[in-house]
């Protein structure tokens, strides 16, 4: 797979001196043409700056940046093969959807057929054909969000930048959304640079995503390799629910560490390269809610009582109380067959080898 | 993007236009000031001091030594904040109930009525001044009406007095009283009054301690607005008023008319930029003091 | 629910005596230009009695070469003065609008808003020295002087609208269009200026009406055989006036009406 973008040691601060502002910091990064990537992390991390940096309305402070093999510092937006979806959509309030989708083509200089073509194969990815000659202001929100995906597809970019395009929709609209981009996604083959704050959207979208935080990129993987094997407490908190224990470290041996659970059992977790605690310290382990199950009274690694339950539908979560009074959530899978036991009610509680993770705290 | 340049670039030539054919011209008032009149009007270029001196004083004219204020110069500065201040309290006590009424009419009534004010805003000045002339003539409608009636025998003369001044300026000043009222009556927290009314108030404590409180600003914008033209009027004294109650606008133009005494207008004009920037500046001392306890 | 509904019918925004005043206000505020209108189509002379109706003082105004000349004379002066306010309007918003804070800026808007606050008299004496200097240098007598004045006094009117189009625009749509492959030039052409046409139609407008409105600066500019239609009126009020005045203030009005109208409706449409 070819390389779509590669960023190198980019730094971007905004200010100077001391009252510099370092919006992103080392920022190492290789895209693959036809991925969707995603940049997710919390309010004011710098996504968007980075979105913008590579869309060319942002100069990076330092580092490199190119595009297709080609170093693109100092272009401007109009002569880079990017198109973005903004977050306002920003459709030109005075044209048409049909007008709004072809503009890019007539900055290029298209022949007008070429244009025309275009636009209605557009209109018929985004199934708007029938809205061709509204006004923005004349079709709902979801409408406007298809324009302006179908304006930023139309030139045929080889990357598409989409800044949160979601987050202004209703939950069910949101959901039908998700599925499409993902249709057009892989129906055009561009690379998608995709960002969001909501995690559940990045692990069912994404080829990759890269977890940020103040400026920096802390994980970077395949969905399914961020949530299951964090690498540190911010991911795994940001990324699903977690439950964190500290646990003392019994013994070390090969890459291995034995943890002394609460009521006395050990187990055995394995050891990031990034830390070496010593014996008799105490490490954070990690058990998702879904990863444990309960057990009868007496039996099981862990012992615990229930303190409450919270009913969600599909699951409901069970408030537990552990020996050395540290709290745990279980999620457990509603079955008409299995009620959920009373608060109060003592229980087991077993896991599977290798969900019990220690992290970088 | 870095540099400014650009942004003064777009700007020079309408500031072109303003410096020569606004702001420059102020300066050349202020020197002249301090200039001789020449006989036929113009200026002598020797520095002087008279004019600024007989903007106050006067002369006897046998015996120049004997020096007296200047009567008729202080009667005409005093005529002229008199009537202004007269005229803000006029159409405040007018606009208020009726910037009060357009706020609380329905949303799509309201844009007619607040149309309605508008017009006469953007009419011309003259004309609403010869509609006021039309009404108080002695042969007018005023007249007419009162003569038909018979609740008079012969026209009462109302046209050249303060009073005909006064109503002009308060009938051409109205709606720049009305229109920040009302802006600020419709920013106002109209839940406010009902917690007042809820919390036993009556009608007219509400209206002192909860509405006007709140559209203070607009008040004292709208008294402004009203109060720097008024200051600055020309136009309707000169036609309601004539040459017995004079206004200091139409003193200043006779100084460039028949007074031929350049330099004594000139001083004149300055003296009332003093006025209207004295009351500019009060204006946005206390604006930003009010604000300044809002956000305090 | 019954609660709710006896508060709705005690009206709690309703003032005593506050409805009386303003409508009172209103009837005064239009009662002078009804009859002003009425009396310009009276039969006899009168302004104050009725003979009956006809347009005999519209047509005295329209054969009245004199009505005719400094009328066209205004509208000219106004068409000219506003469209050269409303370019050096247009230039001085973009700017000064969505640029942030740069030196200087406080003093381009007290220059810019300058005529707004100064009275007109103050100016008009200032332009009166400076023109009759200028006139004894160059000879020259025509109208620029008041072409310039007026366009002067007609910048902030016309900036006004302009700008406050220009503040509700998103930086984000020029960036749109940048994305897209538009030259800073082109993102220009396509998207801020078709969006600015509103404000830049209302900025004229609003100049045309103050240009045609304005009677004291042009009084103390105007070289003689220079009158404007407000200038002629105020000298002819200091006599004796015939229903033919009614005449041509009821034309006046219609076109200032006329405008105000489309203003109006220009402003209040947002969007397009
Ligand atoms: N032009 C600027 N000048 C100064 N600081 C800026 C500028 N643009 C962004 N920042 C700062 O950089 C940080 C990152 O901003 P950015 O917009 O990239 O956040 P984000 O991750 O997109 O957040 P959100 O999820 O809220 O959109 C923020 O703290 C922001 O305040
Ligand atoms: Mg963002």
């Amino acid at each position: 797979m070819s390389q779509e973008i590669e960023i190198t040691g980019l730094n971007k601060s905004f200010g100077q001196g001391a009252a510099a502002f370092h919006a992103l910091s080392a920022i190492d990064l290789t895209i693959a043409t036809g991925e969707f990537f995603t940049l997710l992390g919390p309010s004011g991390c710098g996504k968007t700056t980075l979105l913008r940096i590579i869309a060319g309305f942002e100069e990076p402070s330092t580092g490199a940046l190119r595009i297709n093999g080609k170093e693109v510092t100092g272009l401007g937006p109009d002569k880079r093969p990017i198109n973005t979806v903004f977050q306002s959509y920003a459709l030109f309030p005075h044209m048409s959807v049909a007008q709004n989708i072809g503009f890019g083509l007539k900055m290029l200089r298209k022949p007008k057929s070429e244009i025309k073509a275009t636009v209605a194969e557009m209109l018929q990815l985004v199934r708007m054909e029938a809205m061709a000659d509204r006004l923005p202001s004349e079709i709902s929100g979801g409408q406007q969000q298809r324009v302006a995906l179908a304006r930023a597809l139309a030139p045929r970019p080889r990357v598409l930048l989409l800044d949160e395009p979601l987050s202004a929709l209703d939950l069910k609209l949101r959901k039908e959304m998700q599925s499409e981009l993902k249709r057009l996604q892989t129906e055009t083959g561009i690379t998608f640079v995709f960002v969001t704050h909501d995690q559940e959207e990045a692990l069912t979208m994404s080829d990759r995503i890269a977890v940020m935080s103040a400026g920096e990129i802390l994980q970077l993987g395949p969905p399914q390799e961020i949530y299951n094997a964090p690498v540190n407490r911010f991911v795994a908190d940001f990324i699903g629910d977690t439950n964190f224990l500290s646990l003392r470290v019994k013994a070390i041996k090969a890459g291995e560490a034995v943890l002394e659970l609460p009521g006395g059992k050990q187990a055995s977790a394995r050891l990031p390269a990034s830390i070496s605690p010593s014996v008799g310290s105490r490490v954070t382990a990690v058990i998702r809610p879904e990863q444990a199950e309960p057990t009868p009274a007496g039996q099981g690694e862990m012992q615990a009582i229930v303190e409450s339950a919270t009913f969600f539908g599909t699951d409901t979560h069970l408030h537990l109380l552990l020996d050395d009074a540290q709290g745990f959530v279980l999620r457990r899978q509603n079955r008409p067959d299995q009620p959920s036991p009373a608060p109060g009610t003592n229980l087991g509680l077993t896991f599977a080898p290798g969900a019990l993770r220690v992290l970088e705290d | 993007m870095r540099g400014h340049g650009w942004k003064w670039l777009l700007c020079t030539p309408a500031l072109i236009v303003l410096v020569l054919a606004a702001s420059g011209p102020l300066l050349i008032v202020a020197v002249y000031s301090f200039l001789s009149p020449g006989n036929m009007g113009g200026v002598v270029w020797e520095f002087s001091l008279e004019a600024w001196f007989r903007v106050f004083f006067r002369r006897d004219i046998f015996e120049p030594d004997q020096v007296a204020w200047n009567t008729a110069h202080l009667q005409v500065f005093w005529r002229s904040i008199w009537l202004s201040l007269q005229t803000t309290f006029i159409c405040a006590f007018l606009g208020f109930p009726t910037a009060w009424f357009i706020a609380t009419r329905p949303r799509h009534t309201r844009t007619i009525w607040l149309f309605l004010i508008t017009i006469p805003f953007w009419t011309n000045l003259l004309i609403r001044t010869f509609a006021i002339q039309e009404m108080i003539r002695n042969n007018g409608t005023i007249n007419a009406v009162l003569i038909w009636t018979g609740v008079i025998d012969s026209p009462i003369q109302m046209m050249f007095s303060e009073f005909a001044v006064l109503l002009g300026m308060a009938y051409v000043f109205l709606p720049l009283m009305v229109l920040p009222l009302y802006a600020a009556m419709e920013k106002m927290d109209f839940s406010l009054v009902e917690a007042g009314y809820d919390l036993y108030a009556s009608r007219l404590n509400v209206l002192w301690h909860i509405i006007l409180p709140q559209v203070k600003p607009g008040f004292i914008a709208g008294s402004i607005l009203v109060f720097i033209p008024a200051i600055g009027a020309y136009v309707t004294p000169r036609i309601l008023g004539g040459g017995r109650t004079m206004m200091l606008g139409n003193l200043i133009a006779l100084q460039f008319g028949q007074g031929r005494n350049w330099p004594l207008g000139a001083a004149l004009a300055l003296l009332m930029l003093v006025m209207v920037v004295g009351a500019l500046i009060f204006y946005l001392r206390v604006v930003g003091r009010s604000d300044g306890v809002r956000r305090g | 629910m019954g609660c709710a509904v006896a508060k709705a019918r005690f009206s709690i925004n309703r003032l005593p005596g506050f409805g009386l005043i303003a409508v009172a206000t209103f009837v005064m505020l239009y009662l002078p230009i009804i009859i002003l209108v009425v009396f310009s189509f009276n039969a006899g002379v009168s302004q104050s009695h009725w003979d009956g109706f006809s347009l005999r003082w519209y047509q005295a105004a329209f054969n009245n070469s004199q009505v005719r000349d400094v009328s066209l004379r205004s509208l000219w002066l106004a068409v000219t003065a506003a469209s050269f306010a409303t370019i050096l309007a247009t230039l001085a918003a973009l700017g000064t609008t969505r640029v942030g804070r740069f030196p200087g800026q406080t003093m381009i808007y007290a220059l810019i808003n300058q005529p707004l606050m100064v009275p007109e008299i103050v100016t008009g004496i200032a332009l009166l020295i400076f023109v009759a200097a200028i006139k004894v240098q160059t000879g020259y007598t025509g109208m620029g002087y008041l072409v310039a004045a007026h366009t002067a006094f007609c910048i902030p009117f016309a900036y006004l609208p302009i700008r406050a189009r220009l503040e509700t625009l998103d930086h984000a749509l020029e960036a749109a269009a940048a994305d897209l492959y538009a030259s800073p030039i082109q993102a220009f052409r396509y998207i801020t200026l078709p969006l600015m046409v509103p404000g830049i139609l209302a900025g004229f407008m609003l100049g045309f009406v103050i240009s045609l409105d304005t009677v004291v600066i042009t009084e103390f500019v105007k070289s003689a055989g220079q009158d404007t239609l407000p200038t002629y009126m105020l000298g002819q009020l200091r006599r004796a006036v015939t229903p033919e005045m009614n005449a041509i203030a009821t034309l006046f009005l219609a076109l200032s009406l006329m405008i105000v109208t489309a203003f109006f409706f220009i402003t209040r449409t947002r969007g397009r």
